[in-house]
């Protein structure tokens, strides 16, 4: 944390300005109106820098403060009622203008501070906006149902097929013996298909797209579907979308009746296709 | 198409928290020297993020359930501490560690 020692004093009163992102100030519109979230409490203002502005509210900076923070930071309720209007706030804004998301909590003690930052990097800033143009980022979830799995190799797979008919014939212990071969034999089906499902998926999707990546995959204690996630993607496309989603659905209907599930996220900022550092010049 | 049924995928609405989480907190510019929030903590709460994401099980089992409170970034501990319990807790979920400094 580099501050100089002339405004740190101010920290613990006053207010300073939370940058969501930057945008073109011939895009961007103002008053961003009535549709901002309830936590975004302060109004937001475009703080127009040359031919950037930044997307900012004032803030407490005894809320926001790093003595404080660490322990807001460990709040729940705080944290994802900021986060979401961080989100919430940049969403807004690029319905009218192309932006590059900050990070959360970037704060500036100062309008003088933010001012000067927008003037300085004016360059990389530009050039970060003119790569996004545009252009937003969509992203794409695959999840597979098991017994639909399960269902679809016993239509395809003469042994799945084989070993089902030996599970209903038998009795006893040898159902049961059968009914594990069986289990195990799709678990191996589904172990293959799950790496080809996801380098397909993300080979086809990034041909209709200007850029993509694969994210980590979520625990569905974070997806909050049942279904196990097999593919996280993200990708920068036209604003229309239009490209992209003809193939998504055409993805979609290939998968299908292997019990694979595809979900379409977005219009998001483009987090992911931004640079991830601004580094002091 | 007429209706998402034939169109092949769904759209979710509204965004669910993990989508948002993984791109704010985790991506988007950082501004090295202008950031009023300490490094080390972004740092910790993003790893804290790849560890739910890679294994959440393994997180909840140790008592990681980072927005419903716990003591991760509790004041207080020395780096050396808390490099310590990352550290078991990436080898706890199978995760590659840091290199040790001290040999042993």
């Amino acid at each position: 944390m580099i501050t100089p020692a002339s405004t740190a004093s101010l920290s613990r009163t006053g207010l300073g300005w939370y940058l969501y992102g930057v945008a073109a100030a011939d895009e961007a519109r103002a008053p961003l109106g009535a549709r901002l979230p309830a936590g975004a409490a302060q109004q937001v203002e475009l703080v127009a820098e040359g031919p950037l502005v930044g997307v900012a509210s004032r803030v407490s900076l005894q809320e926001f403060d790093e003595s404080a923070l660490p322990e807001r930071l460990r709040d729940g309720t705080w944290l994802e009622e900021k986060i979401r209007a961080h989100e919430q706030v940049l969403e807004r804004v690029l319905e009218d203008a192309s932006v590059v998301p900050c990070r959360f909590c970037t704060v500036y003690r100062s309008e003088v501070e933010l001012r000067r930052f927008l003037s300085e990097r004016r360059e990389v800033l530009q050039a970060a906006l003119d790569r996004v143009r545009g252009k937003v980022e969509v992203g794409v979830k695959a999840f597979i149902d098991r017994d639909r799995f399960a269902a679809a190799q016993a239509k395809q797979n003469d042994e799945i097929r084989q070993l089902e008919t030996q599970v209903s014939t038998a009795e006893g212990g040898r159902a049961y013996l059968e009914g594990r071969r069986l289990e195990q034999r799709i678990a191996a089906e589904l172990e293959g298909f799950r790496g080809e499902a996801a380098d397909g998926l993300h080979t086809r999707l990034l041909a209709a797209a200007e850029d993509g990546l694969a994210l980590p995959l979520q625990a569905p204690e974070l997806s909050g579907r049942e279904e196990e996630m097999v593919f996280n993607g993200a990708y920068l496309v036209t604003t229309d979308r239009v490209a992209f989603e003809e193939a998504l659905a055409s993805l979609g209907r290939d998968l299908r009746d292997d019990g694979v599930d595809l979900e379409l996220t977005g219009p998001w900022p483009a987090y992911n296709f931004v640079p991830e550092e601004l580094g002091a010049e | 198409m007429s209706s998402r049924e034939l169109e092949g995928y769904r759209s979710g609405q509204p965004a669910q928290l993990a989508d948002v989480l993984e791109r704010v907190l985790d991506k988007g510019i950082v501004i090295a020297g202008d950031i009023q929030i300490n490094l080390l903590d972004i740092e910790l709460l993003t790893v804290k993020i790849r560890l739910l994401i890679a294994s959440a099980d393994k997180a909840r089992e140790m008592g990681i359930d980072w927005w419903e409170g716990d003591a991760f970034l509790s004041k207080g501990n020395g780096q050396g501490e808390l490099e310590q319990r990352l550290r078991k807790l990436e080898e706890a979920a199978g995760l590659p560690t840091a290199p040790k400094q001290e040999s042993d």
